[in-house]
């Protein structure tokens, strides 16, 4: 049977079009269900026995939710309590019509065979499908269509035993129309509540709209968001402006809004109090309107975490004078473009990881949920387990934020763990990271080589021979994921031969399959202490590519020619089968080099390497490369709990250095290489030189000292950087470079035919790329298939050459890049949080390291350790600070702290707030009545603060 | 233009007929053939009819597509006519051979039809000087067996009577600038007045009579026609000499009356007949697989 589906839809363009489409109905869908015997069936998804253990319906019965309860409440029915479900297809498009997320998550649940979920196709079946009528709108078409279907399964199965169906609805006059069409309805709250033995899951209810009426007070607090239709106009006219939502980590009251236009580099709207924030989240895609010139701010220096109650009486005297010390403050100069969010495009909410702050009134369901990301508001929920979930680390979502209400509202959704354990805290901070973790799937497994895996002939056809060359690898201790190994041998004609071999990832991952898709998702390998998140599958990044001594494996080489003055003759890329002599660290190698006593090939091999890696690096510092200096600690661990039991900063070694060379020439060459080959499609890194507004702070702080850096070119900084020094002040150098390092942008992967400056301002080189690490590097695998194709030694396809798909992959590269740092340092922190757990109170010299105005920074090298100490907050109230923006200081009563100040501080772990357990520095010397801490008990209050020499 | 070859012998036959109230299909001089009116009949159009007149038949599709309005009637709509010579009508049609008579025709039904006395234009204004709907009336001519100009006035009158715009509504923003709302409910929608809008009568001269509704036959005995559009009160909205003969004016004026008479009478049937189809609601469609 044919009905036509006609509706008008207004075109881009501003034109109306009227749009027909068939519709055809059919009469072979079947119900689905076990207990039905007149449909013909194939198999069954319902089963006859439906029992969901209920107050309510004590019978068997088929549950039918409508769009909104799957929208809303899909935490709940993702539970594995509720199964038999009959989710209807005029459900199913709707669902996917308004949030592709939860459509997925629908999707997958209706995949699930043990839950049962069955999909009606009720809009293409002869007695369900209905048409419009006039008048009609199309919810309430889609409602009626919904009762309908209903309708159908309850006379479908209308034998005395057959399991019932109940209609699932929140909508009260839908409800009602249903109940007259004598249907067994129930709303979602009321059927979920008279679940035996499921109390947990009302938790998962997200508040609806009758809910949040009674929590929320009859204040309106924030200002109603205008429609989409006004936003668009506005943008289109130029008074609204589209960016990204950024809160600020620091100050509650602040954030940024990114402007994304589609020529120009974007720009920066700064919004700041809670009315022109204006109910933002993180990361949502806003409208911002511009204030008048006269209102224009300056972002402010001033650190603030939200500390109010649960309740709304909001605008406290407390948050107004916080709110007034922002405004209040910022010369002139630092006045940036100043707005206020007037609308919403696009939320970006997803459930967010954090622990429960119970509300002090006992017996009280709503709680505060602060997220462990600080850019993310604190979140109201309601939950009669809260006492069960203290100390926990649970994922809540958030449903709505009215304009009511100082608070989103939202839902538990699962918990992940006591929090302070590790494995719960590393699931934390992967989720908050988003960082994929989950087992790979058996989709992806299925592309692995069988094992046992030896390489046959076929694999050598094409490859050099290499395995009879001294290769050996060098690598830091306790890896096992080894992606390169170097030889280097004298030639007849007193040249060296130098070769990088690098595991040949590619030749077992290959274009388009699941395990390369993967891969390509998951962009990066992320090192956590003591953890390891692979990017591909433990047999290939541990084994068959890891080029462990004494076995043959598969390699991709890169080998030059090179003079005793270490100048490039010749250059040869070629797939290879190598067979590494030995896996040493970099203290072992360092150890063969400095052992006069040895004479063996792999040892001369290395003082080959070592010594041509000392040239290079000359020359290379010669032309401008940067050496930052970065703090990087490592733990050792305590083999049985994993616990960290020392903390150590990285110590460089001479074959640190080596190793790093030799990659970094072998990128470069490659680089070259694959730019030569595919100038539109190469893969290539860069690093922007930063904007000369970057370094105001270090030259600031170098100024302080009387030192005078130059910014103009890298070779300038490196340069003075390297002449910068301070008698008597043997950190300083480092202390700067330290500076410096965040003075740096992010360096990026990029496709050559989408951009044009090519640079990277660290290495001083005009062209850079990833070749070394394909094992834990996506980037490596692209440049790894287009230097195959260069050299012919492998086949192209499609994607590889397509520059919108790579500079696409590029973008996930950078973010996951991005993520997995920040992920890695978070992982640091908190096991520096574990290390001072079990040490209690350390009194420690550090180095001040940026002055804010109402805190210093200090670092403490010995750890790399990095710590605020405030000088205000509830228990330091009434100090006399005064903030010198133009030359940083911070005069705290009558002690001047600047940069690079030492200082003596107390660290300590502060788990009073277990939420955020963090460590705790607190000022020992100099001594400032008020603020500093005595180091030991017998030590005097009234020591004269020292002043810095 | 489709034509047919008549002996003298035929001729005299039509003529004879004619001059004695009786033509060849047994009808009186003023007598239409039979006539068929379906309206709504292609779903991709806002408004559609079929009409057959004899076997002369003519399908009518009317689009909607939001214009700007033209400078001298700033608010004020308009109508655009396309007629598409099908092949189909005729093998003379084919390729570029129907091209002429389609532009004729169209020119026609322009200066007939489009105009504020007989469609009300200015509903057809959205926002004065800005937006407004364009009515593209598309005639496609399925078969030929003469008066044309009849059969497709009913049809596009018909057409105009099953259009429904879909409704619109101008928000305006603080900035000043206009945004088209569209209504969500597809049944929201405004119909034209249709009352005032003419059909045409071509009138032949056959003999020292004249008859309506001509069949081929009777054209070709014809030396010159006067078509004559005619609203439902009797006013003459447009004439037209058609053909190489030449007419006096006494037989003008004569034909002219004879015009508005038949005019008249087409109309109050047809309207009854329109109304009538509207009322039996949505016919169950009938798709490829039946």
């Amino acid at each position: 049977m044919l009905k036509s589906k006609t509706f008008v839809k207004k075109t881009r363009g501003g034109r109306v079009m009227k749009i027909v489409r068939e519709h055809y109905l059919r009469d072979d869908i079947w119900c689905g269900s076990e207990a039905c015997d007149q449909c013909r069936q194939e198999s069954t998804v319902l089963q006859r026995e439906a029992c969901i253990e209920s107050n309510l319906c004590s019978f068997s019965h088929y549950l039918v939710p409508d769009t909104n309860v799957v929208l809303h409440q899909i935490d709940v029915l993702e539970d594995p309590v509720i199964c038999n479900v009959v989710i209807l297809q005029t459900v199913l498009q709707e669902v996917r019509h308004r949030s592709a997320p939860v459509y997925k998550r629908l999707k997958d649940l209706i995949h699930e065979e043990e839950r049962h979920f069955y999909t009606f196709t009720n809009e293409h079946h002869r007695e369900t499908f209905i048409e419009r009528e006039p008048g009609e709108s199309a919810n309430d078409r889609n409602d009626r269509a919904i009762r309908v279907a209903a309708k159908w399964y309850s006379e479908h199965l209308a034998k005395p035993d057959d399991p019932k169906l109940v209609l699932l609805t929140n909508d009260v006059a839908n409800k009602q129309k249903a109940q007259e069409s004598g249907l067994l309805v129930y709303k979602f709250e009321e059927y979920v509540k008279g679940l035996i033995a499921n109390p947990e899951l009302v938790d998962r209810l997200a508040l609806s709209n009758d809910d949040k009426n009674d929590i929320a007070s009859s204040r309106v607090l924030f200002p109603e968001h205008l429609p989409l239709s006004r936003i668009q106009a506005g943008i289109k006219s130029g008074s609204f402006l589209q960016g990204t939502f950024k809160a600020s980590r620091d100050n509650y009251l602040e954030a940024k809004v990114f402007i994304q236009k589609d020529e120009e580099d974007g720009t920066e709207v700064l919004i700041q109090g809670l009315q022109h924030l204006n109910r933002a989240v993180h990361q949502d895609v806003v409208a911002v309107q511009l204030l008048p010139r006269s209102q224009w701010a300056a972002p402010s220096s001033v650190m603030l975490q939200d500390v109010g109650s649960a309740k709304d009486d909001t605008t406290t005297e407390e948050e107004e004078q916080e709110e007034d010390a922002l405004i209040s403050c910022g010369g002139d100069v630092d006045r940036k473009p100043t707005g206020k969010i007037v609308g919403i495009i696009k939320r970006n909410w997803r459930p967010f990881c954090g622990m429960l702050n119970i509300s002090q009134i006992k017996e009280s369901t709503r709680h505060l949920f602060t997220p462990a990301d600080r850019c993310i508001p604190r979140i109201r929920i309601e939950t009669r387990q809260a006492s069960t979930l203290a100390g926990q680390r649970i994922m809540v979502a958030i449903d709505g934020w009215p304009k009511d209400s100082r608070y989103p509202n939202g839902h538990f959704v699962r918990t992940l763990g006591v929090a302070g354990e590790k494995e719960t805290e590393e699931e934390v901070l992967l989720l908050e990271h988003d960082v994929p973790h989950q087992a790979f799937s058996q989709a992806v497994l299925s592309f692995l080589p069988k094992m046992p895996w030896s390489i046959k002939p076929e694999d050598i056809v094409g490859r050099e021979d290499l395995r009879h060359l001294t290769v050996c690898s060098v690598d830091p201790p306790g890896c096992t994921d080894i992606d390169d190994a170097l030889h280097c041998r004298e030639l007849a004609n007193g040249n060296f031969e130098v070769g990088v071999h690098i595991a040949d990832v590619t030749h077992f991952i290959r274009p388009g399959n699941a395990l390369d898709k993967e891969a390509a998702n998951r962009g990066t390998t992320v090192y956590l202490c003591g953890k390891r998140i692979d990017m591909v599958p433990e047999l290939l990044s541990s084994n068959l590519c890891s080029l462990r001594s004494n076995v043959d494996r598969l390699s991709f080489s890169s080998i030059w020619e090179m003079n005793q003055k270490a100048e490039v003759v010749k250059t040869r890329f070629t797939k290879s089968v190598i067979n590494s002599k030995a896996s040493l660290t970099y203290a072992e190698a360092q150890m063969r080099i400095d052992d006069t006593g040895k004479n063996d090939d792999i040892t001369k091999s290395l003082r080959g390497l070592n010594k041509l890696a000392k040239i290079l690096k000359k020359r290379r510092i010669e032309k401008g490369a940067l050496t930052l200096s970065s703090l990087e600690v490592r733990f050792h661990m305590d083999s049985e709990t994993h616990d960290p039991i020392e903390l150590q900063t990285k110590e460089l070694m001479e074959t640190n250095s080596m190793v790093e060379e030799f990659m970094l020439l072998a990128n470069i060459s490659v680089a070259q290489k694959i730019y030569d080959e595919f100038a539109e499609c190469a893969l290539l890194r860069k690093h922007p030189a930063p904007p000369p507004s970057n370094y105001d702070i270090l030259l600031k702080a170098a100024k302080s000292k009387d030192v005078l850096l130059r910014t103009d070119s890298a070779k300038a900084l490196a340069d003075s950087l390297e002449a910068a020094n301070v008698d008597g002040f043997a950190y300083f150098n480092t202390l700067l470079r330290i500076l410096a390092t965040r003075c740096m942008m992010q360096a990026v992967y990029f496709c050559s035919g989408m951009d044009n400056d090519f640079h990277h301002y660290g290495l001083a080189s005009p062209i850079y790329t990833h070749f070394t690490s394909p094992i834990r590097r996506y980037a490596d695998i692209i440049v790894h298939r287009l230097l195959a194709v260069a050299i012919g030694a492998d086949s192209t396809y499609p994607d590889l050459t397509d520059k919108h798909k790579q500079s696409a992959l590029c973008t996930n590269l950078n973010y996951r890049h991005k993520m997995s740092q920040y992920a890695q340092r978070a992982s640091v922190a908190f096991h520096t949080q574990l290390f001072f757990k079990s040490r209690g109170v350390l009194s420690e010299e550090g180095f001040v390291l940026f002055v804010r105005k109402n805190a210093i920074i200090v670092l403490i090298p010995k750890f790399g350790l990095e710590g605020t100490v405030f000088f205000d907050g509830k228990d330091k109230s009434g100090l006399n600070l005064v903030f010198d923006e133009e030359y940083p200081s911070l005069t705290v009563e009558r002690h001047t702290f600047r940069i690079f100040d030492r200082v003596k501080v107390t660290v300590s772990l502060d788990d009073s707030n277990i939420q955020h357990q963090k460590i705790r520095m607190a000022l020992t010397e100099p001594v400032i009545p008020g603020v500093s801490v005595s180091a030991t008990a017998g030590e005097t209050q009234n020591k004269k603060p020292r002043l810095d020499s | 233009m489709a034509t047919v070859q008549v002996s003298e012998a035929e001729k005299v036959y039509i003529l004879h007929g004619i001059r004695d109230d009786l033509r060849v299909d047994g009808r009186g001089c003023e007598d239409y053939r039979h006539m068929e009116i379906e309206t709504d009949v292609v779903s991709n159009t806002d408004g559609s009819a079929k009409v057959s007149l004899g076997h002369t038949a003519v399908l009518v599709g009317i689009k909607a597509e939001i214009g700007k309005p033209r400078p001298m009637a700033p608010n004020e709509g308009y109508l655009e006519f396309f007629v598409d010579c099908s092949a189909n009508a005729t093998p003379e049609f084919e390729g570029r051979g129907g091209e002429e008579l389609g532009k004729e025709l169209s020119n026609t039904l322009y200066k007939v039809f489009n105009n504020k006395h007989s469609v009300d234009l200015k509903k057809l204004c959205i926002s004065k000087g800005e937006h407004c709907w364009v009515l593209y009336v598309d005639v496609l001519l399925l078969q030929c067996d003469g008066n044309l100009y009849d059969a497709m006035s009913v049809a596009i009158k018909a057409a105009l009577f099953s259009t429904k715009i879909p409704k619109v509504h101008i928000s305006n923003d603080e900035e000043g600038g206009k945004e088209i709302e569209l209504s969500d409910d597809p049944f929201d929608c405004m119909r034209l007045d249709v009352e005032n809008v003419p059909c045409i009568v071509t009138l032949c001269k056959v003999g020292h009579r004249h008859v309506v509704d001509a069949t081929l036959q009777e054209k070709a005995c014809s030396v010159a026609s006067l078509i004559i559009s005619v609203t439902h009160k009797g006013t003459v909205t447009c004439v037209r000499k058609m053909g190489g003969g030449s007419l006096d004016p006494e037989s003008i004026f004569e034909m002219t009356e004879t015009g508005k008479r038949v005019g008249k009478a087409l109309h109050v049937p047809l309207m009854k007949l329109l109304q009538q189809e509207e009322s039996l609601g949505t016919r169950q469609k009938v798709g490829f697989l039946g």
